[in-house]
């Protein structure tokens, strides 16, 4: 009897373990897939897509063949680059608008990355050339690739290889490059600007001798165009010596009183923001305080500006710029010479310089 | 002199339980099953003499029961016993002997779901501030907890829409909910279904022998070796909602010539399931039991319990993934790695228990009993973790259609082109993007090279809940004469419990940060402020690397305290019978951080402010106190106290009018009372004992196989405090929510029957459970950020105006209601009974149920919007409560037994629930404590969607057991 019940048993066990159940558990995963270097056919170069930018203006890459190719310039382990991916062949650099954080986690420096521009847009931001995809908006010219599928079917990853090292750009490259504007091979690339000294008396701006640039937005929920929600505080330091500001950096400089001659277009920072709140301008920034990008502004031998500019977000943002590079905030021509390496990139007109981190600016010896 | 008073009154009662006394006559025996001669503890005998019901006794744990005091005569002795069928013996007493029946034997009747009581499947909440766990009801010969104990589980029904922390769960005598959060602790001894069959039970305010209890039940587990049915019980069984397969064995001497009694039960839960995938079981579960009966009065036992193992757990998605999945049931915790399914969320328990009791029956009169009973081990989920990397979650709402594009212009999400491709990875289920991808995460792990190692980006996180939990309790019965019992007793319990993160899985790389990623970007400037552990980063000017089995992030103590006395007295007079209780104690718990974090460094240890690099960076709250992560903070002390009243009149016929009533002032948990314990010391402000008010009247047939209860109750809860904490990526840290003074009301009614029909051993059956649960206070918030000592402006101390109702845009008011529980379920069936074959068929039907309510969406900032306008638009949208649709199940059980030979028992039984295959019935779910906020007409703020969790569909669960 014992007997019969056991085969019963037995057989109930049979039967649950043949059922084609998948298996749900396992201590062991093995090896993982590692991606293979990818290699593509090259159709065109960097150059020739800013081409089709110089002759069409913003355009949707319809060409289903097109591919170029370039090697990872940019690293953003800092945050100072953010969101950007800049590739670079030997025409020059094209900024891939990735709208990830961390891109460094996947895209390494000296890496090959092709890019299939089909369905891809190419245009420009205040003058930098720009790969993203269409913004149907119209508030910007191209759109970021913030999905990872969308990104992957686009982006390629090819072969390591070794990092690019930076360019030493003269001053009258640079001026060349300015006048060029949008076209020229220079915007993008990592370069080392060497005999740099703080302050600057931009060409196109006739206003006073310019030290830092700033734009707070006193309500970020308002309208951030509108002129009487913007406190500008450019021209002297006010006292920043940080190469920009975390958000608790900020509130040490506001509380310090740092900004408080700063205005928007129509109110002092002691002036009723909003009726609805009784919170004053100043009031209204503390309590939707966040990080400050800070731009610096330096000038090379001739006077040709450059701004070191620095994101809020940076993790160097707070660190505290040499005091012999700053010299004496008001003097001009006692700060130290120094260089600096970063991404060259163009704001309408202006040269702007992303440090890679807190290490790129030295003082010349 | 509490003390002195204690021991005397214990003294007195020693005494008086001892002095012998004479009987009359009566009646004994022993209840046992009819399939294996075991001992059936906890049947219920009702002896009537013609219609008049003279006495009700309960079988013990050994099936044994005494019925004195009985003048000679001829009675009737009725024998309910959950399982099984109602039994009629008749019984003549004569000349002032105790008649003994020996063995009085039941015939198993009911369906039994064989599937573990906590039969659902485990959702990922953490880091929601969600809870959910659901209340489990136990047949008990009550004909409504025997049809909705089974019927409603599936919904998550709580019992009168009550918490599960205010169900009370015993073992041994011992109160066994959580010390940190009060829920239920069933898992502890899942897979051990049949060492804790026997269970005790009373209903919502009822006064238990193991304790006052509260307002919504209690149960005791026995567990003793004599509790478990006698002989050998093999069973295998499979099912489709949970796992593949569960192996089951179990022995049970039953008492032996000797005085020992021992037992055994040992199962494994092996396998996925047909629904979640990622959910897989690969549970154990073992059970040792040895007792020993010294003589008559003198008894004592030992159990030794656990339930090693893990499980896959399953993840709430928003409707929006689950639509384009066209799966509800999608689980974004697995992904594939070598193209094996790994899931990253995985449960890995060990919790052993150990008890020590005896039991003292020096006569009929009295007996008592003490149990030591120590709970340790450890319990900890695995979860994602990363440091200066990107998301890595499947379902993170940037990857999804609506985040690019909205119909709703206001939303500024027009990319149609981006919503096309993100939504193509939903609909064709893109393995890497639609999962997590684990290969990328190894990739990206493998190739960071940093200070010449790979540091990891991403990781497995352990998170620990490490329980030592040491409990002692007495309780006593005493009998001085037929009218009147005592019954009382005391407990304390010893908690502390470590929470910690533990390293699991470096996931390809060799060490990881110890550092506060959130904290980091707000404190770029600082490097102190963004380590987990300061005093290394002090010591060794560096941020410490993980390693696997390093404990990192938060490392505290948890500390619980709780002492009780309770005494309750039974009158019986005639047919009425009245019990009044009482209990008094206190509960005092306290925080202990092991680690100072360098957002909250707190004091050094002489109390001084602490300066790095001449900067103070000790950090005050509003008070002046320092806010500390490391050391002990203020020890939180309540007094604690209940008083109930139960009233029983018993009509001939079997008939039962009774009333509860009860008033409870109870400590709040310490995980409701912490601000953000993972961080510091601060607990909530305006911590109170939370009051309870509570009420039911009931009427009871129970004859002739007729069954019918109605119920009508009222509770009111107050005072309630809770702690939410989330991560909210637009401060890109973990925030808080304290809320404080949430009252809630209870009122409504439940009613079960069992009908015989003309049919032969057929009957109907059903209940309706019908109640309104819903909020009636607005409680205070108290909102902090985990990487900024400041508190939130706008939502720290103010009242949330819109939790409790909220008015609609025509000025109607409209309530909320409490959450997660069917305010109206209904049930209705058939069963049939012939021969050892038993059907069962049965429709339900659920309706009123309500999502869960974030504080966020009913405050003041969130319903102002950008321009700080509030109108009756934003109001109306932001606070409504979403109301689940009701839902209508249909489930279906067959079983039989067969005897072979009259030694050997081979049954089984096969539960098939939800015909209908209805996948789209929601149990629950939660709002995101998020916002929209950049809008462009910059008038109104927008919600998140909603996270559900879904029914499954169709499943059934074979069971095939022998016994020998």
């Amino acid at each position: 009897m014992r007997k019969r019940i056991l085969i019963v048993a037995a057989a109930t066990l049979a039967l649950a373990a043949c059922e084609e159940w998948e298996p749900v558990f396992t201590g062991e995963y093995g090896d993982v897939y590692m991606y293979e270097a990818a290699e593509l056919e090259v159709t065109s170069t960097i150059a020739d897509l800013k081409e089709l930018y110089a002759k069409h203006g913003v355009l949707k890459i319809q060409d289903d063949d097109m591919v170029i190719a370039g090697k990872v310039i940019s690293d953003d382990h800092s945050g100072n680059i953010y969101r950007e991916l800049y590739i670079q062949d030997e025409t020059g650099v094209i900024s891939v608008k990735i709208g990830l954080s961390s891109l460094y986690s996947d895209y390494k420096l000296g890496q090959t990355v092709y890019v299939k521009c089909s369905g891809l847009t190419i245009g420009q931001y205040n003058g930098m050339p720009q790969l993203g995809i269409e913004d149907p908006t119209g508030e910007y010219e191209t759109s970021y690739l913030d999905n990872r599928y969308l990104i992957d079917a686009h982006v390629i990853r090819g072969a390591w290889g070794d990092p690019v090292p930076p360019r030493r750009v003269t001053e009258d490259e640079l001026a060349a490059a300015l006048k060029e504007g949008y076209t020229n091979h220079l915007w993008g690339q990592l370069v080392t600007l060497e005999d740099l000294q703080y302050g600057a008396q931009p060409e196109y701006n006739t206003e006073a001798y310019k030290r830092i640039f700033i734009l707070i937005y006193i309500d970020p929920y308002k309208d951030k165009k509108a002129s009487t929600n913007r406190v500008f505080c450019s021209t002297e330091t006010f006292g920043v010596t940080t190469w920009a500001m975390s958000k608790n950096k900020f509130l040490e400089y506001l509380d310090g009183g740092h900004f408080d001659r700063c205005t928007s277009s129509d109110k002092s920072m002691d002036d009723i923001f909003d009726e609805k709140t009784g919170l004053t301008v100043k009031q209204t920034i503390r309590e939707n305080a966040t990080a400050i990008t800070t731009s610096h502004y330096f000038h090379m031998p001739h006077g040709q500006a450059v701004q070191i500019r620095t994101s809020g977000f940076a993790k160097f943002a707070d660190t505290e710029i040499d005091p012999d590079i700053l010299g004496d905030p008001k003097g001009k021509d006692d700060c130290a010479l120094c260089s600096a390496t970063g991404i060259l990139t163009v704001y309408n007109g202006a040269a702007q310089l992303a440090l890679v981190d807190e290490n790129s600016v030295k003082i010349q010896k | 002199m509490i003390k002195k008073l204690t021991l005397a009154t214990v003294a007195l009662l020693l005494a008086l339980g001892l002095s012998a006394q004479t009987f009359t006559g009566g009646v004994r025996g022993t209840v046992v099953s009819r399939a294996d001669r075991s001992p059936v503890p906890g049947a219920v005998l009702v002896l009537y003499q013609g219609t008049a019901e003279v006495a009700t006794v309960t079988s013990g744990d050994d099936g044994r029961f005494l019925i004195e005091d009985l003048d000679n005569g001829i009675y009737d002795l009725v024998i309910q016993a959950p399982d099984y069928l109602e039994t009629r013996v008749n019984v003549t007493v004569n000349d002032g002997y105790v008649k003994n029946m020996f063995n009085l034997s039941l015939t198993r009747g009911a369906v039994v779901s064989e599937v573990d009581v906590d039969n659902l499947v485990e959702f990922d909440m953490d880091d929601t501030g969600y809870g959910d766990s659901p209340t489990v009801l136990f047949g008990q010969n009550d004909v409504f907890n025997n049809v909705a104990g089974y019927n409603f589980s599936s919904v998550r029904y709580r019992v009168r829409g009550y918490s599960s922390e205010s169900q009370d769960v015993y073992l041994a005598g011992v109160k066994m909910n959580d010390a940190i959060t009060g829920y239920s602790p069933f898992s502890l001894w899942s897979g051990l279904n049949e060492a804790t069959r026997t269970k005790y039970t009373v209903n919502g305010a009822e006064i238990s022998d193991y304790g006052i209890g509260g307002y919504n039940g209690l149960t005791n587990l026995p567990v003793n070796a004599l509790s478990v049915r006698k002989g050998w019980r093999g069973s295998v069984l499979t099912n489709s909602q949970l796992y593949r397969l569960r192996l089951m064995m179990t022995y049970a001497s039953g008492p032996r010539d000797d005085g020992w009694s021992y037992a055994f039960n040992v199962s494994a839960r092996l396998g996925g399931n047909d629904w979640v995938k990622g959910v897989y079981y690969r549970s154990f579960a073992y059970y040792g039991a040895i007792e020993k009966q010294f003589n008559d009065a003198h008894k004592l036992g030992l159990v030794f319990m656990g339930t090693p193992g893990q499980r896959g757990a399953a993840n709430s998605s928003t409707q929006e993934v689950y639509d384009l999945m066209g799966d509800n049931m999608y689980n974004s915790n697995w992904g594939y790695q070598n193209g094996k399914v790994r899931n990253a969320r995985v449960r890995k328990t060990h919790e052993p228990i150990a008890i020590l009791k005896y039991d003292f029956t020096p006569g009929h009169k009295f007996n008592a009993a003490a149990t030591v009973l120590y709970r340790f081990g450890k319990n900890g989920y695995t979860a994602l973790d990363w440091y200066d990397a990107q998301d890595p979650r499947p379902d993170y709402y940037r990857n999804l259609p609506s985040y690019y594009f909205m119909e709703d212009d206001d939303y500024n999400r027009m990319n149609g082109m981006k919503a096309a491709w993100a939504e193509e990875v939903w609909r064709n289920d893109i393995p890497q993007y639609a999962h997590i991808n684990w290969d990328r995460l190894y990739a990206v792990n493998k190739l960071n090279v940093e200070d010449g190692e790979r540091r990891s980006k991403y990781a497995l996180q352990e998170r620990r809940v490490d329980q030592q939990d040491l409990n002692f309790a007495f309780n006593f019965k005493w009998r001085p004469s037929r009218i009147f019992t005592l019954t009382g007793g005391a407990d304390a319990k010893v908690n502390r419990t470590e929470y910690y993160q533990k390293m699991d899985d470096l996931l390809g790389g060799e060490y990881f940060y110890n550092m506060d990623s959130f904290a980091e970007r707000d404190y770029a400037a600082f490097p102190y402020m963004t380590q987990n552990d300061l005093d290394y980063w002090l010591a060794n000017g560096k941020v410490q690397k993980i390693r696997v089995g390093d404990k990192y992030g938060y490392d505290y103590y948890a500390n619980v305290r709780k002492w009780n006395g309770w005494l309750s007295g039974k009158l019986n007079v005639g047919n009425f019978e009245m019990a009044l209780g009482g209990r008094v104690g206190q509960t005092a718990f306290w925080r202990q951080g092991l680690n100072r974090k360098g957002l909250f460094p707190g004091v050094d240890n002489e109390g001084k402010p602490i300066y790095i690099d001449g900067r103070e960076v000790t950090t005050y709250d509003e008070n002046g106190d320092p806010i500390t992560s490391y050391g002990k903070s203020k020890v939180a002390k309540f007094l604690t106290y209940a008083g109930k009243v139960n009233l029983n009149y018993v009509l001939p016929g079997g008939h039962r009018f009774y009333a509860n009533a009860g008033y409870f002032n109870d400590a709040p948990t310490f995980s409701q009372s912490f601000m953000s314990p993972r961080t510091r010391n601060q607990l909530a402000p305006e911590l109170t004992t939370v009051k309870t008010l509570t009420g039911d009247i009931n009427y009871q047939v129970s004859s002739n196989g007729y069954n019918f209860r109605i119920t009508g109750y009222y509770t009111d809860i107050m005072d309630q405090a809770k702690v939410m904490s989330f991560y909210d990526d637009g401060q890109n840290s973990f925030t808080n929510f304290a809320l404080t003074g949430i009252d809630e009301r209870h009122v409504g009614m439940e009613m079960g029957w069992k009908i015989p029909t003309d049919i032969p051993n057929l009957a109907l059956q059903g209940v309706i459970a019908y109640g309104e649960y819903y909020y009636t206070s607005n409680p205070k918030m108290y909102q902090t950020i985990d990487n900024n000592a400041s508190i939130v402006e706008g939502t720290y101390g103010v009242v949330v105006p819109y939790w409790k109702s909220h008015p609609d845009v025509d000025g109607t008011i409209v309530r909320h209601y409490v959450e997660s529980t069917p305010q109206l379920a209904v049930s209705l069936g058939l069963n049939w009974n012939w021969n050892y074959w038993f059907v069962d068929a049965d429709i339900d039907y659920f309706g009123h149920s309500y999502l869960s309510m974030n504080p966020l969406y009913r405050t003041d900032y969130a319903t102002a919007g950008p321009d700080r306008e509030v109108t009756p638009f934003e109001v109306s949208y932001m606070c409504e409560q979403e109301k689940f649709n009701p839902a209508w199940l249909l489930n279906f059980s067959v079983g039989k037994s067969w005897y072979i030979q009259r030694t050997y028992q081979l049954g089984f039984s096969l539960n098939a629930k939800n015909l209908l295959n209805n996948t789209w019935v929601k149990t629950g779910g939660y709002e995101q404590t998020r916002i929209v906020k950049n809008t462009v007409a910059k008038e109104m703020f927008y919600r998140f969607d909603s996270k559900y969790f879904y029914m499954s569909g169709f499943n059934y669960m074979l069971n095939i057991y022998f016994r020998f």
